[in-house]
């Protein structure tokens, strides 16, 4: 089994950008208003340059491309990151054949890279939003361990996948049958365990002893691996910071609805949140204090938010109007556009995020502000490449609103 | 003594045909109660309001800027520029909207609750594919903290209606967003019935995998049509007791049926048709339905391919309410394009609603609409902010028909209003005030106007 395992990792599907980008013009974008997502702010009338896949100059002096667009009166951010969903894993969610997301073996090796469809429509459609990169993420099995995450491009491409096993997803909290207190302690258990085996096998040469699951969690306590866990309780979530104290853990939670009553110690721990901001109803017991001001009031104490969509692969188009909704509930602007930009980069190691020289150029340029209703995609770009926003919708209202004399299955 | 007179002549003709007995005297008439469980809502008490300087959209397609209006005795008294009322509150509502309040036409808010215990799952009665007995009113909680949600959304009526799992799903019920301890105390006075049915993947779905009828999207026809052979057969019997009762004989009033009582009011026109079917062939096998049984097909629901058949809808007078972006969850539901309700909404004498279905989406329908209006404008068509409002008021009143009551602006209509910070149609808009029939109801800058549920109240 192992050596099996051993092929399928050599197979693994993630793959550099260098065959994508090798090809792509450079292109400067002048007179453009400028949401970097760093410490530089906004920048007013600047011109960003980029080529080979990578931004290469800001407001340079002299401004050398093969393209040149003007940006007056536009928006220029970082391409939009959509931080745990499941884009590409799944085509129709009641349609069996076409839903790699759930199976009761998911197990702590679960990698769904393996089933990820890069011509699932709905990742053209979630280009429509501006999202240049997903995290994906299964929604998991019978176990705690939900499976690995990878990273990938949104641009459709064979070759989009960025990254495989990143962070390990747990499931914790609210059981439906029997206690919460069984995957906690399994959690802490399979840690304490591999910690101590660590210890064991210090003296060991043979390192081929060690099996997947244990370098997993290996990864896992050397804080290589980030541990993922989707938790809502707050009195989970402080029991899951002592856990990350104890093992000394990188940590991520996600969906955290209570967080909001803990918001200094998770700032403290320094553990970022992903978290959907238009949860506001008491969902469960674990989830009373949902709340539309959420995100600003644990971005305001302190805490890395990531703000997402709900868990899906279809609606994640709309995440720009979750940031929007974040804002009107008082979210600061910059960190708002932060919270899908640069915060999901540095969290799930992604080199984008941010409008900096050196880094990858998925940019896109909006008509307006980004987070509105009446504003479009004007144009973007996914490691320097111009990528459509059109998808198998648009032909269907085009059909329908095309006049044609022939039925309409002749207009295409 | 007429009465008399025409049942002795019926008897010469013949005792046995008539079942006509002389000497008997009329039983007292079986009537069945329409309203067994009637309304109790009861306005707040309100003073006259006047909201002054605000960007008005009225719902009947009319904008009007730096415009006031006026509530009155729980009414809309006037709309208009520089009114002036004595007594009035004043409400300086310069830089802001002011639309009409928002109406769901879909939620099951109520019956499907937060928190989603199984104790308050009550909203489909998935035990036989025809429950056209049961009604939703009958499993409304109250107290579920969403009510609170939507009203801080705009949302000042609602149509609660059973799941889709049966073809026939029961009875909906329209309420006024109002906090209350009893369904009776939200019901919208004279608000007609609606009734659930569905199409497609649900119902055969679930009695499929059971080994029952129906199974596939014929056998969903079949079980609709013997459904309404039954209830013809039953209003048949029901008007000639009527009729016969009215001739002053006394015939014996057929057994009464819970389930096709209502499907009778259906066709009796007195309770409208909501119908989940998402698919263009399906709806138009739903209107012949409707046109084999002589009752009107009423709205679509999450009509998904409206939009292949908007002259059809139009044509026959049918509302259909949609989503802007709900796709892919199921295959019925995989050929959405955002700008369905503009395309359904381009036919002439169209009725195209934004809906729900959803705990969440339902605070935001304002927003969901925009979703539409932008897509639909940057790609040809010519979509106003008054035009577009329409979808989530009026063209919602006219669903649950309430349009005479509720759902616009004019004088006379129930003083059902919101005040929103900025253009309704922005993401970053919010309802400031709400109003129901003139009273208060929410005010985002005074907790005194903010209701809690039950159920989160002292939580911690």
């Amino acid at each position: 089994m192992n050596k099996i395992k051993h092929t399928m990792v050599a197979l693994s599907v993630a793959s550099t950008l260098v065959a994508t980008t090798a090809l792509a013009q450079s292109v400067a974008i002048e007179n453009v208003t400028v949401h970097t997502a760093t410490d530089a702010g906004v920048l007013n009338n600047a011109t960003v340059v980029f080529g080979n896949g990578k931004i290469t100059a800001i407001n340079p002096s002299v401004i050398s491309a093969q393209t040149v667009i003007d940006g007056k009166g536009k928006i220029l951010t970082p391409g939009f990151i959509g931080a745990l969903n499941t884009v590409g894993l799944v085509e129709v969610g009641q349609v069996k054949d076409s839903r790699d997301t759930r199976d009761d073996k998911i197990d702590i090796l679960f990698d769904p890279s393996f089933a990820f469809n890069p011509k699932s429509t709905a990742i053209a459609f979630a280009r429509k939003g501006g999202l240049t990169t997903s995290v994906v993420n299964a929604d998991g099995g019978e176990g705690i361990f939900a499976g690995q995450t990878f990273n990938t491009q949104m641009n459709g491409e064979w070759d989009s996948i960025l990254s495989n096993k990143g962070a390990l997803v747990v499931h914790l909290g609210a059981s439906h049958e029997g206690s919460r207190a069984v995957g906690m302690q399994a959690l802490f258990t399979q840690l304490e365990d591999a910690k101590q085996a660590l210890i064991d096998d210090k003296d060991k040469a043979d390192t081929d002893a060690v099996n997947d699951e244990s370098k997993i969690l290996n990864a896992v306590l050397s804080g290589d691996k980030i541990l993922a866990v989707k938790v809502d309780r707050a009195s989970d979530i402080l029991t899951l910071l002592k856990l990350k104290q104890h093992f000394q853990l990188q940590l991520v939670l996600i969906g955290a609805a209570d967080a909001v009553l803990i918001a200094p110690q998770i700032a403290a721990a320094n553990v970022p949140v992903v978290m959907n901001g238009l949860r506001n109803l008491p969902e469960s017991f674990d989830s009373l204090h949902n709340s539309l001001d959420n995100a600003a009031k644990l971005q305001q104490a302190g805490v890395k938010v990531i703000l997402t969509a709900s868990h899906g692969a279809h609606s994640i188009y709309a995440l720009r109007y979750v940031v929007g909704s974040a804002v009107a509930n008082g979210m600061d602007y910059n960190a708002a556009l932060k919270s899908v930009t640069v915060n999901a980069a540095t969290t799930f190691k992604i080199d984008a995020g941010v409008v900096a020289v050196g880094k990858r150029a998925d940019l896109v340029l909006w008509s307006g502000d980004p987070f509105e209703y009446s504003t479009q995609v004007d144009t973007m770009w996914i490691g320097g490449e111009q990528q459509s926003t059109t998808s198998r919708h648009d032909k269907l209202r085009d059909r329908y609103t095309t006049e044609s004399n022939m039925p309409r299955a002749y207009t295409r | 003594m007429a009465k008399f007179a025409s049942c002795a002549v019926a008897i010469a003709v013949s005792i046995v045909l008539m079942g006509c007995q002389p000497t008997e005297q009329q039983d007292p008439k079986v009537t069945i109660n329409k309203n067994p469980y009637p309304s109790t809502y009861q306005p707040l008490v309100s003073q006259s309001t006047l909201i002054t300087n605000a960007t008005v959209l009225t719902g009947t397609g009319k904008r009007l800027n730096n415009a006031d209006v006026l509530l009155v005795d729980g009414k809309v008294s006037a709309v208009g520029v520089d009114l002036v009322a004595k007594d009035a509150i004043e409400i300086n509502a310069q830089g802001k909207w002011v639309t009409p309040g928002i109406i769901d036409v879909h939620s099951h808010l109520g019956v499907y609750p937060s928190p989603s215990a199984e104790s308050h799952s009550d909203g489909n009665e998935m035990t036989s594919p025809n429950t056209a007995e049961v009604w939703a009113e009958h499993s409304v909680w109250p107290q579920d903290p969403g009510f609170n949600r939507a009203r801080a959304g705009g949302v000042t009526t609602l149509q609660i209606l059973p799941g889709s799992a049966n073809l026939i799903g029961g009875r909906g019920v329209t309420l006024k967003n109002m906090p209350a301890t009893t369904m009776q105390a939200m019901k919208f006075p004279q608000a007609p019935y609606g009734l659930k049915m569905a199409c497609g993947e649900n119902p055969k779905g679930l009695y499929g995998k059971r080994k029952q009828a129906p199974m596939t999207r014929m056998g969903n026809m079949a079980g609709y049509r013997q459904a309404f052979i039954d209830a013809t057969q039953y209003k048949r019997a029901w008007d000639k007791y009527e009729a016969d009762y009215a001739k002053g004989l006394n015939p014996q009033a057929p057994n009464r049926d819970l389930t096709l009582d209502t499907l009778k009011g259906v066709l009796d026109g007195e309770i409208i048709i909501h119908n989940h079917c998402y698919k263009a062939e399906e709806m138009a096998m739903m209107i012949d339905l409707g046109k084999e049984f002589n009752y009107h097909s009423g709205t679509f629901h999450h009509a998904i391919e409206a939009y292949k058949i908007a002259d059809l809808l139009s044509e026959n007078g049918n509302c259909a309410a949609m989503w802007p972006d709900w796709w892919g969850f199921k295959m019925e539901a995989y050929d959405t394009v955002i700008e369905n309700v503009a395309i359904v909404d381009s036919a002439k004498n169209a009725c195209a609603i934004v809906h729900s279905d959803s705990s969440t989406t339902i605070q935001r329908l304002n927003q969901e609409a925009a979703k539409i209006m932008y897509s639909a404008n940057t790609n040809g068509f010519m979509l106003t902010e008054e035009h577009v409002i329409g979808w989530i008021t009026s063209n919602a009143a006219k669903s649950l028909g309430v349009a005479d009551k509720t759902g616009s602006l004019q004088a006379g209509k129930n003083a059902d209003v919101v005040i929103w910070n900025t253009n309704p149609f922005s993401v970053y808009a919010q309802a400031e005030k709400v109003f129901i029939d003139g009273a208060k109801v929410y005010d985002r800058d005074d907790e005194k106007y903010q209701a809690i549920s039950d159920f989160l109240l002292g939580q911690e």
